[in-house]
């Protein structure tokens, strides 16, 4: 392998790996802004320059490939004059309004002037200033605090598939935005939010929520569809804050849909029952679970349906469950429950980049278990319908008693006989099979909402009763 | 006119059309065409209303967003109407150092304008300009597509007085 040298320290590298990346390999963070690895390198901010031995000038790193016995320095004297002039050009404009700006605590612009600027300042010119801008239900423009990287244009353009942002006017006058601020139209803005390097693009969901510095992270999976993109959950205290993608270079990317960036919020809203109910009228655990066991206890077959949009854990669970119903001697037909795609053989993408048709997070692992479609015709007919679900899947109609175990929101749970609130994704670890087949881990963040328990917990509860009745008798 | 791919409801006539398909064998890509059928469009309006970069942006086939952002960044594509004479004064450096600024205010004054205005009568729109790589014979404007060089306050006044007549 080809070797080069940066700061003193030999690292290999494979040819075409510009310096930014070879540095990183060896510890050392070269400051940028245009550049970001998901998309094309237009070498436009002049933030990354370094030194380079029998180079005249200063070279922006990120748009340069290490060659074998290149030396390169990122802390001489000239580089970090270079970083003054840099910071103090790309402020001259900028409010500085960090006290109110939510990306304060996660800013490159913040952290690289930082690290990198200087703490004095000389320009006296007036700044030019615009009012926000409105962009959709995604995003609000904060252009005063834009520095022109264009890494929102070239997202745009090169991964949603759609260059609705532009650079408007020139020079001092230029003005980052869509057709005199039209909405955004795609599926995917909520990465124009994640990639701007400034608190320009601010998520509208998260504007003015909660400062970055007191939100805590845990790796998850959404579960929005079958693409399964890699997130992280932010959340303080018992609130999901935010969902933002994580890197998986054969999943996602560096991206997620907008769909499932929100799908959190669907969680935590007052719509969803969280609390025991007979009918549409709340009960305790103790009043439901007994229900419930008489609804089941006096079934001669039940039909047990699974969601799609369970954890793989769960899935196994409820089989399990299903099983012992069986050795109990009730006639039990084991299934799916699905959304709208019941196969994965029909699961189609919907368009270039991400989202898929599926819209459950585990059909691939409910099928590797050996869950099959429960029909309609099997769900109407049912004697008793045990539903357990995560909130995506449909629950059919059916002719006789539903107790419905899962994420329900109130008009749902009126049709059920029994409902029993479960932990939604953002509340448990499990594993979701993606299309591709790959088995990934998400983490819980929060505890259940209300009184919702985890499956676990649900299924012992119902057996309890079962065996102390035993005992009992 | 059998060349013409005019669809029935672009707001550019069948001679835009025709004009880009003569243009479209010279360049390598028909992105590569937006200027010059910015250009060509102007020419039927005197200005590029918003109908007119949609249509250049369907003939092109790219998002309109594109093609505000080209016409956006040079001066010489108007993104609102102009007057019968479109005045560009160059204020970059050399001219400035030689009165431009002047110039300008002369005009403001004169017609009652500021810049990138138009007058009520709908006669002057007036423009700075960035550089006419005319520095030799500083200070220059342009009134429509022509250079006037070597100017100073009577020069600029005479012809303002026989454009204003002139009908
Ligand atoms: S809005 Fe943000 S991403 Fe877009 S050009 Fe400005 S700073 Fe860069
Ligand atoms: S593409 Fe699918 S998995 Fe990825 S964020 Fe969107 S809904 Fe979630
Ligand atoms: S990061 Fe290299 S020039 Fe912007």
């Amino acid at each position: 392998m080809p070797k080069c040298t940066i700061d003193g320290k030999e690292v290999e590298f494979k040819a075409g790996e510009n310096l930014i990346a070879v540095a990183k390999k060896v510890g050392i963070d070269i400051p940028v802004f245009c550049y970001h690895p998901g998309l094309s390198v237009v070498a436009q901010c002049r933030m990354c320059l370094v030194e380079v031995e029998k180079m005249p000038k200063l070279q922006t790193a990120c748009s340069t490939p290490a060659t074998d016995g290149m030396v390169v320095k990122t802390q001489s004297a000239a580089v970090k004059s270079a970083r003054e002039s840099t910071m103090e050009f790309l402020l001259v404009n900028h409010p500085l309004d960090c006290p109110i700006c939510d990306k304060s605590g996660e800013c490159d612009l913040q952290d690289n002037s930082f690290s990198h600027g200087k703490s004095t300042f000389r320009s006296h010119e007036e700044r030019r200033t615009y009012v926000d801008v409105d962009m959709g239900p995604v995003i609000e423009k904060s252009m005063n605090r834009c520095i022109h990287c264009t890494r929102c244009i070239r997202f745009g353009d090169e991964i949603a598939g759609i260059r609705e942002m532009v650079a408007i006017q020139r020079g001092n006058n230029t003005d980052i935005t869509t057709i005199d601020g039209l909405p955004l139209q795609t599926e995917y803005a909520g990465n124009y939010s994640d990639i701007c390097p400034t608190g320009s693009l601010t998520l509208k969901d998260f504007r003015f929520k909660k400062r970055a510095w007191f939100l805590k992270k845990v790796p998850s999976v959404c579960t929005g569809c079958s693409r399964g993109c890699n997130t992280e959950l932010q959340y303080e205290n018992t609130t999901v804050h935010r969902t933002v993608p994580r890197f998986n270079a054969d999943v996602n990317q560096y991206w997620m849909c907008d769909e499932g960036r929100f799908l959190f919020r669907d969680t935590q809203s007052k719509d969803r029952v969280v609390e025991p109910r007979l009918g549409a009228v709340p009960a305790t655990w103790d009043q439901a679970v007994e229900s419930a066991r008489q609804i089941i206890a006096t079934a001669k077959s039940v039909v047990v349906g699974l969601g799609s949009d369970l954890s793989l854990e769960e899935l196994a669970l409820g089989q399990t469950f299903a099983e012992e119903l069986k050795k109990a001697g009730v006639a039990v037909t084991l299934g799916s429950l699905t959304g709208a795609v019941i196969t994965t053989e029909q699961d189609q993408p919907l368009d270039a980049l991400l989202r898929r048709a599926d819209k459950t997070g585990n059909l691939k692992g409910a099928e590797n278990l050996g869950l099959k479609p429960i029909s309609e015709q099997q769900s109407a007919k049912a004697e008793v319908l045990i539903a357990v679900t995560g909130g995506r899947v449909r629950v059919p109609a059916s002719n006789g008693r539903t107790v419905a175990i899962g994420v329900f929101r109130a008009q749902d749970t009126e049709k059920f006989s029994v409902t029993l609130p479960l932990a939604a994704f953002t509340e448990k670890d499990g594993t979701y099979v993606n299309f591709q087949g790959k088995a990934q881990k998400a983490r819980r963040a929060v505890v259940p909402a209300g009184k919702s328990k985890m499956l676990g917990e649900v299924v012992m509860v119902l057996k309890n009763v079962q065996i102390a009745e035993k005992v009992g008798a | 006119m059998s060349t013409s791919v005019a669809p029935q409801e672009s707001v550019l006539s069948p001679k835009f059309y025709e004009a880009m398909k003569a243009l479209e064998p010279q360049y390598p890509r028909k992105t590569a065409l937006i200027l010059p059928a910015l250009h060509q469009a102007q020419s039927e309006f005197g200005w590029l209303p918003k109908e007119a970069l949609e249509a250049v942006a369907q003939y092109i086939g790219v998002h309109p967003a594109q093609i505000r952002e080209v016409a956006s960044f040079y001066t010489m594509f108007n993104l609102k109407p102009v007057g019968k004479t479109h005045l560009k004064i160059c204020t970059n450096v050399a001219c400035v150092l030689r009165g431009a600024d002047d110039l300008v205010s002369f005009c403001e004054k004169k017609l009652g304008i500021a810049c990138g205005e138009t007058t009520p009568d709908g006669k002057f729109t007036l423009s700075e300009e960035e550089c006419l790589g005319a520095c030799g014979t500083a200070p220059a404007m342009m009134a429509n597509d022509d250079y006037i060089e070597n100017l100073d306050i009577p020069k600029l006044n005479d012809f303002l007085e026989r454009s204003q007549h002139e009908r």
